[in-house]
């Protein structure tokens, strides 16, 4: 089982958003993915391996050198945006 | 409930807006009259926007304006705004913006179904429709009492 973190700036808004469609996502697909959300604040002591957040925040995570993946999504309620992004991560 | 958190006067239609961060000033401007945020909190999202990006667009013309909770967020509410133009944001996934969600929130649990509800919403092409063809701010809270 993989743990991911949604996170984005604020933790209240859309992070909630692609928490709720992540999840549905998976749920579909069965995917081994246990998702949290919050805001980009928890991310230095999250101890996952997946990073799931809006693209332009995934560029910037890009820069840290965190050893979590990161997925960007650019369309929160395009659910095969999501579907191949993980399934990519999942194949890797 | 997601129609909880919008009242009739947090919703404005197709307002003139002159660029990206007069469109979040003015999609602010009903929650920030109504005590549900403060001053504080509507630059606190223009300065994000500014300095990170356009982290408020989530779908193909949607914006999501809001900030962490202690930058001045007073109650739970979410306001709606359509533009008369739409306005790019610098999304080039998602731009030109046409709507705007902005919200407010206390923490980040009280409103799960309420933002299981606008995902909903923002998958709906009806939805869209309303948004667009809609004569007063009753015609779309309506329409969201509808569907919930």
């Amino acid at each position: 089982m993989h743990k991911a973190l949604v996170a984005c700036r604020a933790g209240v808004g859309s992070s909630l958003m692609l928490k709720i469609k992540t999840e549905q996502v998976i749920k579909e697909n069965g995917f081994p993915i246990q998702v949290e959300h919050s805001s980009l604040d928890a991310v230095p002591g999250f101890d996952g391996d997946l990073l799931i957040t809006l693209a332009d925040v995934a560029k910037e995570l890009e820069t840290q050198g965190l050893k979590q993946t990161i997925i960007g999504i650019n369309n929160i309620v395009d659910k095969i945006e999501i579907e191949s992004k993980l399934s990519q991560f999942l194949n890797r | 409930m997601l129609s909880e958190m919008i009242k009739e006067e947090f919703i404005q239609l197709r307002i003139d807006a002159s660029d990206w961060e007069d469109a979040i000033r003015k999609s602010a401007s009903p929650l920030l009259n109504g005590g549900k945020i403060t001053a504080e909190y509507i630059d606190k999202i223009i300065e994000t926007a500014q300095t990170s990006g356009p982290y408020i667009v989530v779908t193909k013309h949607v914006a999501l304006p809001h900030a962490p909770t202690q930058f001045g967020a007073l109650d739970l509410a979410m306001g709606i705004t359509t533009l008369k133009t739409p306005i790019a944001s610098g999304n080039k996934a998602n731009d030109p913006v046409k709507y705007l969600f902005c919200m407010s929130a206390k923490d980040s649990e009280t409103h799960l179904e309420s933002m299981a509800e606008l995902v909903n919403l923002l998958s709906d092409q009806k939805f869209y429709q309303v948004l667009d063809t809609a004569e007063k701010p009753m015609d779309i809270l309506n329409y969201i009492i509808e569907t919930e």
